[in-house]
């Protein structure tokens, strides 16, 4: 078992203005990874500005005071980087990976966006990256079949006020009525450098880091008292289990069960972790070995469970199968229902545990093979934990998972009666 | 406000090198490999004669079929038994399949590598193909496609090869099949699939730290027990182009957006003009900085992104663009794109966007190939079309010494925008009349 899930430096500072740094050395190739992880998600969003923090992420390529518009992306691909920019309910981020040479080509870029983001922010340009979320909203979520499980498994999970109840991708009409004022106080509260780590990994050294991020990000003026997003670390246990039944345009009835479990970062949600690669990965887990193979009524490409890694309230533990041909939902739904009950009740055999902890250990070891998915990980670690050698816990933190935990974790957050159930029916062709 | 106005220049350049290549016969098979020191992880990934190419016209989707099969049991274990075996290790059999080849491959920490190629070759090799397995996958794939092609996009894709290349080839027909061609296999066509193609040797190909990895060992396990040599390949297919645009129209009633797949036949892998080719199509449809992204996206707003690549495999290629644009500007989207091929083809590509997309293609060479799977499926391309093991590096020059001159020639003869098929997948009754009314080509309905 190896002690370490990181074992590569990492050196830290922090500026006069609060802005973390994070530096992982690693002369292997000659590429580094920039990530800046802001702590602001669309969990700060209130209720009528739904999909606002992503709006605001993409206003981030739009241009700032001494970058033109769509100049960022021209000079980051101009200098061979791949870059991009992702938003969640937690956390937004922002990421490019370089030849090593263009470093501070890419801390420049990200210090003009932080500290000057506002004076160039125009109604135009607002106007035009609404439609093209609103294009984006349509593109994943509107026009394909089950596209809006998502959008409609949180407001089942999480109560209205909760951090967590509506999606990241908004609502049109909040959408809609996005006005510019409101995105420049957004940045002006949420995008300074006290609400922010920036992490490098590559071929580049901590001091040569530090001196550069003191150059361009040293002089942007901390914020100071930002304010929290609401407290989302007790929900109430229903009592009740939840069901909706949607009839849509899709090719087969599916079925999804999803549980409030443990937040990220958490002991309880290390053993959800392996609790869903035993219940949801891979030919051998539960659901494939029982559904799509056993009693045959799951279509097996699409069976899965998995947490999502959200760390700042109960995160959740989804499953998900689709019937095969003339299986109707019922079918479907209580043989789901079965196998999850039968966390609680059947043990995890060694095996199961071994086949679990090899797939997370792979997994893991992936997430680490390039630059990048180094970086992110160290910047969510030093964001959501204060301390990016923290990364180096999770791994063993998995391997160290008991089939003892994985039931009492199976017997108290996975109860029947405080579960979310969502089904699909096809509806009828003319 | 307290920002350096002033945009740093770049520090001195690193020098490029690609993992030193390891080529090696082995137990009649041949080993490539790439040297990743202290890489945790290795990749290993059996390369079979066997794309989609290899399918009768008929049977497409076949090798899709055969790849599920080979995970229902073994000469030595049943499925249940073998999914446990190989996840134990921690990976999953990862297979993969395109015009050229058919790839099988396995991702592990690297000291189970030689445990997990001696599964992956018990899959690939004696697979037990019992009927009823057969039988059921067969059924499961074709539902799978079913529900793959619920989706948008898929039918557009048929419909967009089927009008370049003839639906009565097989490089006229879907990839991996649509869900009746494979609805009508049999388990004798698996059978003789699995006997031609799939007991041959192959290449095996390795990506990880090879300090700790037997390179000769991995071959005996991936090429025990096979035989037959190579067979040939036919030379590259002469595509004719269309005289005229048309636009096909394939109906999705009730479609918020529209899927545009706009296209036409261009050069195979091996032609001297790929370089400047690939270029100009960065410029014009690969970058997010390209002319159709910025036009279509960052200035009108229509789509959450398009792109356009020239794409190509050993026979034949074709130059594509694809989108989702809202239903109600479909026809203006339809137009400015079509002008902005245009645009190019005539006018060619300034030094300006020209140095992006080289700097751009060339230095995402380090930055993308540095993952045991990133480094392996490079070595593929090696190995599927006849590269040197300096290709990289080579490629890499050919890219920034390009100039404007030859990239625009490139575009001149290598784009036709008055050979366009122009598919369009959304809702007919709402879009059908202003299509006709853009000019762009006669409408037909698919």
């Amino acid at each position: 078992m190896p002690d370490s899930g990181y074992p590569w430096p990492i050196e830290t500072t922090r500026l006069d203005n609060g802005l973390r740094v994070v530096v992982s050395e690693d002369r292997t190739a000659p590429a580094v990874a920039v990530n800046l992880w802001y702590d602001v998600g669309s969990r700060h969003e209130p209720q009528g500005q739904t999909g606002f923090a992503h709006l605001f992420e993409h206003l981030m390529f739009e241009g700032s005071v001494n970058v033109a518009k769509t100049e960022h992306m021209k000079l980051i691909q101009g200098a061979g980087g791949s870059l991009n920019a992702t938003t969640n309910p937690d956390r937004t981020n922002y990421f490019e990976t370089v030849p090593a040479e263009h470093l501070e080509l890419a801390l420049w870029l990200e210090a003009d966006r932080m500290g000057g983001l506002v004076p160039a922010l125009t109604q135009e340009t607002l106007d035009n990256q609404r439609d093209v979320v609103k294009n984006e909203r349509r593109q994943r979520y509107e026009n394909v079949p089950y596209g809006d499980a998502w959008l409609r498994l949180l407001p089942l999970l999480y109560p209205p006020g909760h951090p967590y109840h509506h999606a990241t991708i908004g609502s049109m009409a909040d959408l809609n009525a996005a006005d510019l004022a409101t995105f420049q106080a957004f940045h002006r509260t949420y995008y300074a450098p006290d609400n922010a780590v920036l992490t490098v990994v590559g071929d580049t050294s901590a001091a040569e880091v530090f001196a550069l991020a003191e150059k361009y990000f040293g002089g942007i003026p901390a914020r100071g008292d930002i304010p929290a997003a609401p407290d989302g670390r007790t929900v109430p246990a229903t009592g009740r289990p939840v069901a909706e039944t949607v009839t849509a345009d899709v090719p087969a009835p599916r079925v999804y069960v999803a549980h409030r479990t443990h937040p990220f970062g958490s002991p309880g949600y290390d053993v959800i972790t392996v609790l869903a690669a035993v219940l949801g990965s891979g030919r051998g887990s539960r659901l494939y070995q029982r559904l799509a193979d056993g009693e045959r009524i799951a279509q097996p490409d699409l069976v899965g469970a998995y947490g999502v890694d959200l760390a700042h309230a109960p995160a959740p533990l989804i499953a998900t199968v689709t019937a095969r041909p003339g299986v109707g939902a019922q079918r479907l739904a209580d043989g789901l229902h079965a196998v999850m009950d039968e966390l609680a009740t059947v043990p995890v055999t060694p095996s199961e545990l071994d086949r679990a902890k090899a797939l997370l250990s792979t997994a893991w070891w992936r997430q680490m093979s390039t630059v990048d998915g180094r970086a992110d990980t160290l910047s969510r670690y030093a964001t959501q934990f204060g301390d990016p050698a923290r990364a180096a816990e999770r791994l063993p933190a998995w391997l160290a998972v008991t089939a003892e935990q994985i039931a009492e974790a199976a017997a108290e957050v996975l109860a029947a009666d405080d579960r979310v159930t969502l089904t699909y029916l096809a509806e009828e062709k003319p | 406000m307290t920002l350096i106005a002033t945009r740093p220049g770049p520090g001195p350049a690193r020098p490029y090198r690609f993992p030193s290549v390891v080529r090696r016969a082995v137990a009649g098979g041949q080993v490539v490999a790439a040297h990743l020191p202290g890489q945790n992880l290795a990749v290993a990934l059996l390369l079979l004669d066997a794309g989609a190419e290899r399918e009768p016209v008929g049977k497409e989707g076949l090798g899709g079929v055969l790849a599920k099969a080979l995970e229902e049991g073994t000469a030595q274990r049943d499925a249940a038994a073998y999914a446990l075996a190989v996840e134990g290790l921690g990976t999953e059999l990862v297979t993969a399949l395109d015009w050229d080849s058919f790839q099988v491959s396995v991702q592990v920490p690297v000291d189970r590598l030689g445990a997990a190629v001696e599964l992956l070759a018990e899959a690939v090799r004696t697979p037990r193909l019992d009927p009823a397995d057969v039988v059921r996958v067969r059924d499961d794939e074709a539902t799978a496609l079913r529900m793959d092609w619920a989706n948008p996009g898929p039918r557009a894709d048929a419909a967009l090869r089927a009008d370049l290349f003839g639906a009565e080839n097989r490089w006229g027909r879907p990839m991996y099949g649509d869900p009746e061609s494979v609805a009508g296999l049999d388990v004798e066509d698996v059978r003789v699939f699995h006997s031609e193609w799939f007991i041959r040797p192959g290449t095996l190909v390795v990506a990880g730290d090879l300090d700790r990895v037997d390179l000769d060992a991995l071959g005996a396990a991936a090429f025990a027990g096979t035989g037959g040599g190579p067979v040939d390949r036919a030379g590259p297919i002469d595509v004719r182009l269309r005289e005229g645009r048309r636009i096909i129209l394939v109906d999705r009633p009730g479609s918020v957006q529209s899927t545009l797949r706009l296209g036409h036949p261009s050069p195979h892998r091996a032609h001297p003009d790929h370089v400047p080719m690939t270029l100009a199509g960065t410029v014009l449809g690969g970058a997010f900085t390209s002319r159709l992204n910025h036009l279509i996206r960052e200035v009108r707003g229509y789509t959450y992104g398009i792109r356009g690549d020239f794409a190509s495999s050993r026979r034949f290629g074709r130059f594509a663009v694809s989108s989702g644009v809202q239903t109600a500007v479909t026809a203006p989207a339809l137009t400015e794109a079509v002008g902005e091929i245009s645009r190019t083809q005539s006018g060619g590509v300034t030094e300006e966007e020209l140095a992006v997309a080289r700097s751009w293609r060339a230095g995402q060479l380090s930055v993308e190939l540095q993952s045991p799977r990133a480094i392996a499926a490079a070595l593929a391309t090696l190995v599927v079309h006849d590269l040197p093991d300096d290709y990289h590096a080579r490629l890499r020059e050919a890219l920034l010494a390009a100039d404007v001159d030859q990239v625009s020639a490139a575009a001149a003869t290598h784009l036709h925008p008055e050979s366009l098929t122009l598919v369009v997948e959304g809702d007919a009754a709402v879009i059908r009349d202003e299509l006709a009314a853009t000019g762009l080509g006669e409408i037909v309905e698919s």
